[in-house]
């Protein structure tokens, strides 16, 4: 079907796409995407690798031109190189490679090349909150710090959309936190953010809005509430020991939805699925039940993108 | 003011070529007396290859500045220049690719023709600017051995060499705009020089070889006139350009 032809309102702050289309070869990367995104709020992209998380951002900041489709970023239409679109936005690569030999101040001004001067000024401030030593070379840089200079240059520029490819990828938890922290910050401040992340933890504690990709196709479009509701129904119970069929055949009870054992660690873990959020009336019955040994471990509220994907989307293969 | 990373680049790339390029004019230069006393015993040496011969026996007829172009032009740039060409636009797109920065490098607000012009023109410059300023030092090393040429003619000699080298290095530039291995690149451009000159040395085939636009019979005819080929010019000159609309548009399509 041909997508229908752009809008011609206008919508700072905004991503409209529809029928976005891309492939490489034989493989289809993006399969007809049809999306709006803000103005404002943070919207998380998830998906595994390989799910078209990347070349949905590189198609809509004009790296990558689609093969149909269309995309209308900040009120412009994505057309040829991207250029114009990519003035009004930031976009922060997934891969991090850097030039090792620069200094990290000489590559914040090399990234911020085509902005105006304040934004230097703002990135060099954010890179000392972060504690990077900018008068060092990249090259002695570690991952995490690369990833910050990185952050630091998105951030920098005033626009009304940010669009950063896996941004705490290679951060310890409290970096992670702190730019979490400063991206919420800049949503309420107006601005409009697409994340990408295949990290279903991270993302949720600062989207607004989370889409779901899966080979190249949008197989969900939730709130982190309703994830968060998802979550609070799973129970990961750790064995010291294998559970026979027998044991496992006694989770089953009143309160339970179904149970999965993990086939990775020979059935010690087993993910449960009840029936209420409060997982107090499953934890009894367990406690209840002659036959079964005491779990090493129990963990309730996780829930990793591939359990959501495999358990709630039935996507498998993840 | 700062130089950018890339300027710093061929800044450096530039004065090395100049260097040696000056270097290896000044020598053979100062080795004039001592070669034009010699030319019977060289043209004897020179016999066994007829490429060979026909050039000291044009050296022989038109004298110093027949030397001069086949030291400096046919020799210096052709070799240098040529490697120095092909070494600057291999990296220049598909250095990119392969270290991983091609995304980084294209994602900033700047249109992919700038940012292939500006690494096109710097190169350019890098491979070109030495070429004539070495050049305009000719009258005054051959002062030194009380000889004399007009700078007017080796412009016109230096400008021709300057688009031949322009070509060599446009072809390259348009082949790393399309590829990721710089050193592939390198190497079949290079092959491709060695191969057309060892084309231009063996009579049979030496028409056929673009080394037959700058070599020493080439630049004499340039010296006699006082003027550039116009259709080897405007050959250059198509290639030229055509290589680099052909380097701006694989940019503008690649994949980062």
């Amino acid at each position: 079907m041909t997508p229908a032809a752009p809008p011609t309102t206008h919508t700072a702050g905004s991503i409209l796409t529809s029928g976005l289309r891309r492939s490489f070869g034989d493989k289809q990367a993006l399969k007809g995407i049809d999306l709006e995104i803000g103005p404002g709020g943070i919207t998380g992209l998830l998906g595994p690798n390989g799910s078209g998380k990347s070349t949905f951002m590189r198609c809509i900041t004009g790296l990558i031109r689609p093969d149909g489709g269309w995309a209308r970023v900040d009120g412009l239409d994505v057309r040829g190189d991207g250029c114009d679109v990519r003035a009004r936005l930031t976009y922060s690569p997934g891969e991090l490679h850097l030039y090792g030999e620069m200094r990290a101040d000489e590559h914040l001004r090399w990234l911020l090349r085509g902005r105006p001067a304040q934004a230097c000024t703002r990135a060099f401030e954010l890179a000392e909150q972060f504690d990077l030593p900018l008068a060092h070379k990249v090259s002695g840089y570690s991952h995490g710090m690369k990833r910050q200079l990185c952050f630091a240059a998105a951030m920098a520029p005033q626009v009304r959309l940010r669009i950063l490819d896996e941004i705490t990828d290679g951060l310890d938890p409290s970096r992670r936190g702190q730019v979490l922290e400063a991206l919420r910050e800049d949503a309420d401040n107006g601005t409009t953010l697409l994340l990408s992340s295949h990290h279903l933890g991270e993302v949720d504690r600062a989207c607004d809005r989370m889409v779901f990709l899966n080979e190249g196709q949008i197989i969900a479009d939730e709130s982190p509430a309703s994830v968060l509701e998802r979550t609070s129904k799973l129970v990961h119970l750790t064995y010291t020991e294998s559970l026979t069929p027998q044991q496992l055949a006694q989770l089953e009870g009143p309160h339970t939805d179904r149970i999965q054992p993990s086939l990775s660690t020979n059935s010690k873990r087993v993910s449960v699925w009840i029936r209420d959020t409060d997982p107090r009336a499953f934890l009894a019955f367990l406690a209840e039940q002659p036959d079964l040994p005491s779990p090493r471990r129990i963990e309730y509220g996780s829930l990793s993108l591939s359990q959501m994907y495999t358990d709630i989307y039935g996507v498998r293969g993840i | 003011m700062r130089l950018s990373r890339d300027a710093r680049n061929y800044l450096v790339y530039g004065i090395a070529l100049f260097v040696v390029l000056e270097a290896l004019l000044a020598a053979a230069i100062f080795w004039w007396p001592s070669f034009e006393e010699n030319t019977g015993a060289l043209k004897l040496l020179a016999a066994p290859i007829p490429m060979l011969a026909e050039q000291l026996n044009l050296i022989d007829a038109v004298g110093v500045p027949a030397y001069v172009v086949a030291q400096h032009f046919f020799k210096g740039c052709n070799t240098l220049g040529a490697t120095a060409a092909v070494l600057l636009a291999m990296h220049a797109v598909a250095g990119e690719a392969q270290r991983g920065t091609m995304e980084l490098w294209l994602s900033r607000p700047i249109s992919r023709r700038r940012l292939f012009t500006e690494r096109y023109l710097g190169g350019l410059a890098a491979v070109v600017l030495p070429v004539f300023l070495t050049t305009f030092t000719i009258p005054m090393l051959l002062g030194l051995v009380d000889e004399t040429m007009g700078l007017g003619n080796l412009t016109l000699c230096a400008l021709h060499q300057s688009l031949f080298l322009a070509a060599l290095y446009s072809a390259t530039m348009w082949l790393s705009a399309m590829g990721s291995q710089p050193l592939k690149i390198g190497f079949a451009m290079l092959f491709l020089c060695i191969a057309e000159f060892a084309m231009y040395m063996v009579a049979t085939l030496t028409d056929y070889s673009v080394f037959r636009w700058v070599d020493i019979s080439s630049y004499a005819e340039i010296l006699s006139a006082q003027s550039l080929n116009g259709p080897r010019t405007a050959t250059l000159v198509a290639v030229n350009v055509l290589a680099y609309v052909g380097g701006v548009r694989a940019l503008e399509r690649r994949v980062p």
